[in-house]
Protein backbone atom coordinates (compact mmCIF):
# COMPACT_ATOMS: atom_id res chain seq x y z
CA UNK A 1 0.00 0.00 0.00
CA UNK A 2 1.15 3.62 -0.79
CA UNK A 3 0.60 7.10 1.12
CA UNK A 4 0.70 10.68 -0.62
CA UNK A 5 0.04 14.00 0.25
CA UNK A 6 0.92 17.44 -1.18
CA UNK A 7 0.94 20.69 0.32
CA UNK A 8 0.25 23.76 -1.74
CA UNK A 9 2.84 25.87 -0.27
CA UNK A 10 1.22 29.21 -1.08
CA UNK A 11 -2.73 27.94 -0.85
CA UNK A 12 -1.29 26.79 2.77
CA UNK A 13 -0.41 30.24 3.87
CA UNK A 14 -3.96 31.90 2.81
CA UNK A 15 -5.82 28.71 4.20
CA UNK A 16 -4.16 28.17 7.70
CA UNK A 17 -2.43 30.17 10.34
CA UNK A 18 0.08 27.43 12.19
CA UNK A 19 0.82 30.48 14.99
CA UNK A 20 -3.10 30.67 16.24
CA UNK A 21 -3.20 29.65 19.45
CA UNK A 22 -3.43 26.17 20.34
CA UNK A 23 -3.38 24.74 16.53
CA UNK A 24 0.11 23.16 17.21
CA UNK A 25 -0.81 21.63 20.03
CA UNK A 26 -3.86 19.74 18.23
CA UNK A 27 -1.69 18.13 15.94
CA UNK A 28 1.78 17.75 16.85
CA UNK A 29 3.34 15.82 19.30
CA UNK A 30 5.20 17.75 22.37
CA UNK A 31 8.48 16.65 20.63
CA UNK A 32 7.52 17.57 17.01
CA UNK A 33 6.26 20.99 17.87
CA UNK A 34 10.26 21.24 19.90
CA UNK A 35 11.50 20.66 16.16
CA UNK A 36 9.53 22.96 14.44
CA UNK A 37 9.81 25.99 17.19
CA UNK A 38 13.65 25.35 17.00
CA UNK A 39 13.15 25.28 13.05
CA UNK A 40 15.42 28.00 11.04
CA UNK A 41 12.23 27.84 9.08
CA UNK A 42 8.85 26.90 11.30
CA UNK A 43 6.32 27.32 8.67
CA UNK A 44 8.30 24.86 6.38
CA UNK A 45 8.44 22.22 9.20
CA UNK A 46 4.80 22.53 10.11
CA UNK A 47 3.92 21.60 6.58
CA UNK A 48 6.60 18.60 5.87
CA UNK A 49 5.90 16.77 9.15
CA UNK A 50 1.79 17.48 8.30
CA UNK A 51 2.32 15.83 4.72
CA UNK A 52 4.26 12.77 6.32
CA UNK A 53 1.35 12.10 8.86
CA UNK A 54 -1.49 12.36 6.09
CA UNK A 55 0.40 10.27 3.80
CA UNK A 56 1.23 7.82 6.61
CA UNK A 57 -2.88 8.51 7.44
CA UNK A 58 -3.74 7.04 3.60
CA UNK A 59 -2.14 4.07 4.36
CA UNK A 60 -2.94 3.16 8.06
CA UNK A 61 -6.54 3.96 7.79
CA UNK A 62 -6.94 1.82 4.68
CA UNK A 63 -5.27 -0.65 6.13
CA UNK A 64 -7.22 -0.47 9.75
CA UNK A 65 -11.14 0.38 7.86
CA UNK A 66 -10.94 3.21 10.76
CA UNK A 67 -11.75 6.44 9.63
CA UNK A 68 -10.82 9.43 12.03
CA UNK A 69 -8.78 13.10 13.18
CA UNK A 70 -6.46 11.86 15.02
CA UNK A 71 -3.24 14.19 13.89
CA UNK A 72 -1.77 14.06 17.50
CA UNK A 73 -1.60 10.11 17.33
CA UNK A 74 0.80 9.60 14.32
CA UNK A 75 4.42 10.47 15.78
CA UNK A 76 6.96 11.68 12.78
CA UNK A 77 10.56 11.74 13.18
CA UNK A 78 12.92 12.86 10.53
CA UNK A 79 15.62 11.44 9.82
CA UNK A 80 18.12 12.81 6.79
CA UNK A 81 18.16 13.69 2.98
CA UNK A 82 13.78 14.19 3.53
CA UNK A 83 13.56 10.38 4.49
CA UNK A 84 11.33 9.90 7.77
CA UNK A 85 9.18 7.57 9.56
CA UNK A 86 5.58 7.84 11.37
CA UNK A 87 4.65 5.66 14.38
CA UNK A 88 1.36 4.99 14.76
CA UNK A 89 -0.67 1.83 17.35
CA UNK A 90 2.68 -0.17 16.54
CA UNK A 91 2.61 0.33 13.18
CA UNK A 92 5.95 1.88 11.21
CA UNK A 93 5.35 4.08 7.89
CA UNK A 94 8.36 5.12 6.09
CA UNK A 95 8.27 8.54 4.72
CA UNK A 96 10.16 10.38 1.65
CA UNK A 97 9.60 14.09 1.09
CA UNK A 98 10.27 16.28 -1.72
CA UNK A 99 10.21 20.18 -0.60
CA UNK A 100 10.35 22.74 -3.25
CA UNK A 101 9.76 25.96 -3.15
CA UNK A 102 5.83 26.50 -3.90
CA UNK A 103 4.52 22.84 -2.63
CA UNK A 104 6.00 19.98 -0.14
CA UNK A 105 4.94 15.91 -1.22
CA UNK A 106 5.30 13.51 0.68
CA UNK A 107 5.35 9.40 -0.24
CA UNK A 108 4.65 6.89 2.37
CA UNK A 109 5.17 3.01 2.41
CA UNK A 110 5.13 0.49 5.50
CA UNK A 111 8.30 -1.07 3.53
CA UNK A 112 11.32 1.48 3.60
CA UNK A 113 12.52 -0.25 0.35
CA UNK A 114 9.70 0.35 -1.33
CA UNK A 115 10.33 4.00 -0.97
CA UNK A 116 12.80 3.51 -4.35
CA UNK A 117 9.93 1.87 -6.43
CA UNK A 118 7.35 4.92 -6.51
CA UNK A 119 6.82 6.46 -9.49
CA UNK A 120 5.47 10.23 -8.76
CA UNK A 121 3.67 12.45 -11.25
CA UNK A 122 2.87 15.74 -9.82
CA UNK A 123 0.70 18.01 -12.07
CA UNK A 124 0.23 22.04 -11.46
CA UNK A 125 -2.89 23.89 -13.09
CA UNK A 126 -4.41 23.90 -15.53
CA UNK A 127 -2.47 20.48 -16.07
CA UNK A 128 -3.71 19.03 -13.01
CA UNK A 129 -7.80 18.55 -14.94
CA UNK A 130 -7.80 15.01 -16.54
CA UNK A 131 -9.32 11.62 -15.83
CA UNK A 132 -6.67 10.45 -13.21
CA UNK A 133 -8.69 7.54 -12.27
CA UNK A 134 -8.04 5.69 -15.37
CA UNK A 135 -4.42 5.56 -14.64
CA UNK A 136 -5.00 3.70 -11.49
CA UNK A 137 -2.73 5.30 -9.41
CA UNK A 138 -1.91 3.59 -5.82
CA UNK A 139 -2.85 7.12 -4.10
CA UNK A 140 -3.87 10.72 -4.86
CA UNK A 141 -3.08 13.70 -3.43
CA UNK A 142 -4.88 17.06 -4.23
CA UNK A 143 -4.29 20.44 -3.01
CA UNK A 144 -4.63 24.19 -4.34
CA UNK A 145 -3.06 24.16 -7.71
CA UNK A 146 -1.23 20.79 -7.49
CA UNK A 147 -2.75 16.78 -8.01
CA UNK A 148 0.33 14.41 -7.12
CA UNK A 149 -0.44 10.52 -7.86
CA UNK A 150 2.13 7.55 -7.12
CA UNK A 151 2.43 4.09 -9.13
CA UNK A 152 4.20 1.11 -7.29
CA UNK A 153 6.42 0.75 -10.28
CA UNK B 1 -28.88 24.68 24.03
CA UNK B 2 -30.83 22.42 21.30
CA UNK B 3 -29.30 20.47 18.54
CA UNK B 4 -30.63 22.33 15.87
CA UNK B 5 -29.18 25.58 17.88
CA UNK B 6 -25.72 24.04 17.45
CA UNK B 7 -25.88 23.17 13.65
CA UNK B 8 -26.80 26.83 13.22
CA UNK B 9 -23.80 27.80 14.98
CA UNK B 10 -21.71 25.18 13.49
CA UNK B 11 -23.04 26.60 9.97
CA UNK B 12 -21.23 29.66 10.88
CA UNK B 13 -18.34 28.72 11.74
CA UNK B 14 -17.94 26.00 8.80
CA UNK B 15 -18.77 28.64 6.28
CA UNK B 16 -15.57 30.34 5.83
CA UNK B 17 -13.75 26.55 5.01
CA UNK B 18 -16.16 25.12 2.80
CA UNK B 19 -16.70 26.09 -0.77
CA UNK B 20 -19.47 23.46 -1.55
CA UNK B 21 -22.71 26.67 -0.73
CA UNK B 22 -25.16 23.60 -1.75
CA UNK B 23 -24.19 21.14 0.89
CA UNK B 24 -23.46 23.84 3.25
CA UNK B 25 -26.85 25.42 2.58
CA UNK B 26 -28.58 21.55 2.85
CA UNK B 27 -26.50 21.19 5.91
CA UNK B 28 -27.60 18.11 8.57
CA UNK B 29 -27.14 15.50 10.86
CA UNK B 30 -25.18 13.19 8.06
CA UNK B 31 -23.09 16.12 6.37
CA UNK B 32 -19.52 15.20 6.43
CA UNK B 33 -16.82 17.85 6.90
CA UNK B 34 -14.96 16.27 4.05
CA UNK B 35 -16.71 14.52 1.68
CA UNK B 36 -19.40 16.39 1.55
CA UNK B 37 -17.74 20.23 2.19
CA UNK B 38 -14.58 19.10 1.07
CA UNK B 39 -13.00 21.05 3.83
CA UNK B 40 -9.13 20.57 3.70
CA UNK B 41 -7.98 18.00 6.93
CA UNK B 42 -5.59 21.22 8.33
CA UNK B 43 -8.62 23.67 9.01
CA UNK B 44 -10.41 20.70 10.43
CA UNK B 45 -8.55 22.19 13.32
CA UNK B 46 -10.03 25.37 12.84
CA UNK B 47 -13.30 24.72 13.23
CA UNK B 48 -11.88 22.71 16.20
CA UNK B 49 -10.54 25.48 17.75
CA UNK B 50 -13.35 27.51 16.32
CA UNK B 51 -16.04 25.75 18.47
CA UNK B 52 -13.96 25.49 21.25
CA UNK B 53 -14.08 29.64 21.52
CA UNK B 54 -17.59 29.51 20.64
CA UNK B 55 -19.18 27.05 23.01
CA UNK B 56 -15.87 27.77 25.61
CA UNK B 57 -15.65 24.15 25.89
CA UNK B 58 -12.29 22.06 25.68
CA UNK B 59 -12.20 19.73 23.06
CA UNK B 60 -9.35 16.18 23.86
CA UNK B 61 -7.71 14.80 21.39
CA UNK B 62 -10.11 11.60 21.34
CA UNK B 63 -13.03 14.19 21.00
CA UNK B 64 -11.67 15.54 18.21
CA UNK B 65 -10.99 12.24 16.51
CA UNK B 66 -14.61 11.49 16.03
CA UNK B 67 -15.31 14.99 14.55
CA UNK B 68 -15.56 14.35 10.85
CA UNK B 69 -19.21 14.66 10.63
CA UNK B 70 -21.92 17.26 11.80
CA UNK B 71 -23.66 13.98 13.81
CA UNK B 72 -20.27 13.36 15.85
CA UNK B 73 -19.44 17.07 15.90
CA UNK B 74 -23.14 17.67 17.85
CA UNK B 75 -22.30 15.12 20.04
CA UNK B 76 -19.25 16.03 21.35
CA UNK B 77 -20.28 19.70 21.59
CA UNK B 78 -23.31 18.56 23.56
CA UNK B 79 -21.79 16.37 26.21
CA UNK B 80 -18.83 18.79 26.52
CA UNK B 81 -21.81 21.65 27.60
CA UNK B 82 -23.48 19.07 29.72
CA UNK B 83 -19.84 18.65 31.44
CA UNK B 84 -19.31 22.69 31.80
CA UNK B 85 -23.06 22.97 33.77
CA UNK B 86 -22.16 19.71 36.03
CA UNK B 87 -19.11 22.21 37.03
Amino acid sequence: MLGNDIVDLTLAKVQSNWKRKGFLEKIFTYDEQLCILKSKNPYLKVWLLWSMKEAAYKIHNRKTGIRNFAPKSLSCTIHSNAYGEVNIEGSTYYTKSDLQTTFIHSIASPNCSMLEEIKISIYEAPDNLFDYKSTKPGCVSHHGRYLALVYLL
Amino acid sequence: MSKEEIIAELKTIIKPYSEETLALENIDENTDFITDLKINSANLVDIVLDIEEKFKIEIDNDSMAKMLTVKATVEVIESKLQTNVGE
